[in-house]
């Protein structure tokens, strides 16, 4: 099963990295992925495409667990206000 | 003031009064500041031991553990305990020396890059990158290692930032936020208790952590639903409880597995499926209905689907699910499996066995103690055969079953709770891994009381190679230990060793009249094994009884 995870995080050196590592440890492939620094509120938005068998809603848990996110959806782009306030 | 004290200061708003850990180049800074600081440092023998106390203190108390390192071999130093935090949702703050700023990057001397080595054994890790965001930074890091699932901090500070020149200011305390209680799901939950033949409340770690012991027992009285507890969960539930079926899992009471079995609902408070606790996943309580309370989402549906999940504070939740007694004949079932399977002590012959001292030292003991214990098969007869009346009497290395654990442990228990009795149970491997511990017991006068259940072996795997290796026993024989008495003299602790179990009673005795530190080495047979066992990838119904 394939998805896309677009998510809004605040910028810090390693927080790509740590989006990065739990994609690995729980157990899902990376695809494709992209960052984008959203100049205004110090924060990134980054899209990825992920695969992997087991449930996604695991992956979803544990990437809205990382206290540098502060929103994310599965599936679905990020509506382009959230996106906009943040930028 | 510099950054330095500024970090003291900022523990100081944060009632840190305690910390463990070990001086080097790159934190020197700070050590300057604490020479003349409130707050007193306990200089453990290694960071690893700094890590464990920290997490003893925290685990005994439910306050905030504090640990501190240098840079580089330091900071890797305290990993092992980091993670062990992590696993077991222990609030510790460890904060790390760092090579100037500049320097980061370059392999300079105890250079490594800690945030790196953080990310997966941590709930949250910081760089200081500059001085304006220290004391930001480390609000934030109490913060973080107390909020929602508590999980332990680290914040790895560059020497420039510790000796740049930085104002103070006072920065409120916030409280602890909850998310709001789904009062659906608390209805949804009721009808399923309410319709429920057989509920059963399976309890872990968060009841404590969530300070809702009181809650919870009063839904268990009024409810009258039979309860089973993890490892962690010891001593949450009332050992006088009628329907306290005890501890669950691998070496669990049959009693707790076969009822797991039955039920026909499981109440998850707090707890995560551990494998240890349910066996093969998929035969787990294999007719229940599940309702999951817990305060991280991520718990919920990740190892079984729940029916119905409430996310929030116990206090809150706990006191909704009241529900009218009315299972009359699950509860004699359960009485007679708690009557069935009671533990017996009947041991042949001579030679001492350690369950039945360890229940009677546990009876000998004082109200107000601790027990500590390392990890192997002494691990398991404590959490089976001791009595606690509180999760932070009971401090045993759960998710991560650290070796190395019990005794700085005890350790931080006993600072944290000076008038405490703190006692490690150890076992011969175990207590080698941090045996440079003793260094802090003495330099600080400690009266922490030692039992060590020496059978000359890594009886843990010893006892899976007897069972599922042929009898080959690889690596586990340890018949060539120190002289365990000596080495305890060495540290000025009185020490006394017994084999027959007519010394036990005398030797219960002193130990627990000892005033000052005291090391029990109790010599066992290393035939003995820990029963019963659920064999790895088996249903907890097809449990095995040996001897
Ligand atoms: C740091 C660490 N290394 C290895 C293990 C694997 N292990 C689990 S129990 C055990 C044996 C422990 O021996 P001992 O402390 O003497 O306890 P006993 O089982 O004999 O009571 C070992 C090696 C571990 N849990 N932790
Ligand atoms: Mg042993």
């Amino acid at each position: 099963m394939t998805h896309t995870i677009n998510l809004i995080a605040q910028s810090r050196p390693e927080t790509m990295e740590r989006v990065l590592r739990v994609v690995r440890h729980r157990g899902f492939a990376l695809n494709a992925v992209e960052m984008k620094n959203c100049d205004k509120n110090n924060t990134v938005n980054i899209q990825l495409t992920v695969s992997g068998e087991r449930p996604i809603s695991n992956l979803e848990h544990q990437l809205k667990k990382l206290y540098d996110v502060t929103e994310l959806e599965l599936n679905s782009a990020l509506s382009q206000s959230a996106v906009a306030m943040n930028a | 003031m510099t950054g330095a004290e500024l970090v003291l200061k900022v523990l100081q708003q944060h009632g840190v009064k305690h910390i463990f850990g070990y001086p080097g180049g790159a934190i020197m800074p700070i050590y300057d500041a604490l020479y003349d600081s409130d707050v007193q440092h306990f200089l453990c023998r290694h960071e690893q031991g700094a890590a464990f106390s920290a997490i003893g203190y925290a685990r005994s108390t439910g306050k905030v553990g504090v640990c501190m390192a240098t840079s580089g071999p330091g900071a890797t130093n305290l990993v092992t305990g980091l993670a062990d935090a992590m696993m077991d949702s222990v609030p510790v703050v460890a904060i790390t020396g760092q090579v100037f700023s500049s320097l980061i990057g370059t392999d300079a001397f105890q250079e490594m890059d800690v945030l790196g080595m953080s990310l997966s054994i941590t709930k949250h890790s910081f760089l200081v990158q500059s001085l304006d965001e220290l004391a930001d930074v480390l609000h934030q890091a109490f913060e973080l290692a107390q909020s929602g699932r508590p999980g332990p901090v680290l914040v790895d500070i560059p020497k420039d930032i510790q000796i740049g020149s930085v104002d103070f200011e006072p920065y409120p305390i916030n409280d602890k936020k909850f998310p709001a209680i789904d009062q659906d799901a608390v209805t949804a939950a009721r009808d399923l208790i309410g319709a429920a033949k057989k509920p059963l409340f399976y309890i872990g770690g968060g009841v404590g952590l969530a300070d809702a012991i009181d809650e919870l027992q009063d839904v268990l009285e009024y409810s009258q639903i039979p309860a089973i507890s993890t490892l962690k969960a010891l001593g949450t539930v009332p050992g006088d409880y009628a329907y306290n079926l005890g501890f669950v899992g691998m070496h669990g009471n049959q009693a707790a597995n076969l009822a797991v079995q039955e039920c026909d609902l499981l109440i998850c408070t707090g707890a995560r499926f551990d494998d240890r606790v349910t066996g093969k996943l998929d035969t787990f309580a294999p007719n229940a209905k599940v309702i999951h309370l817990d305060i991280d989402p991520a718990e919920i549906s990740k190892l079984r689907t729940a029916d119905v999940a409430i996310l929030g504070d116990f206090k809150q939740i706990l006191p909704q699910l009241k529900v009218a007694p009315h299972t009359p004949e699950w509860l004699e079932r359960v009485g007679g499996l708690i009557t069935e399977f009671a533990w017996r002590y009947d041991y042949p012959g001579e030679n001492i066995y350690a369950p039945k001292l360890l229940n009677q030292l546990s009876k000998a003991l004082p109200e107000d103690h601790v027990v500590s214990c390392d990890v192997g098969q002494h691990q398991m007869w404590v959490a089976q055969h001791m009595l606690f009346s509180s999760p932070r009497n009971h401090l045993s290395s759960g998710g991560a079953g650290t070796m190395g654990f019990g005794l700085p442990s005890a350790i931080g228990a006993q600072v944290a709770r000076p008038d405490a009795t703190s006692v490690v149970v150890s076992g011969d491997g175990s207590f080698m891994m941090n045996v440079q511990e003793l260094g802090t017991i003495k330099r600080f006068s400690l009266p922490v009381k030692i039992v060590l259940l020496d059978n000359q072996r890594l009886g843990m795997v010893k006892q899976w190679q007897e069972l599922f290796f042929e009898e080959r026993y690889s690596e586990t024989n340890l018949s060539d230990n120190p002289d365990f008495i000596t080495l305890a003299k060495a540290f000025d602790i009185p020490a006394i060793s017994i084999s027959k179990a007519d010394e036990i009673d005398q030797a219960v005795e002193q130990f627990v009249q000892s005033k000052g530190p005291i090391l029990l080495h109790v010599q066992i047979d290393d035939k003995d094994n820990v029963w019963p066992l659920v064999p790895p990838g088996k249903a907890n119904h097809d449990m095995i009884e040996g001897n």
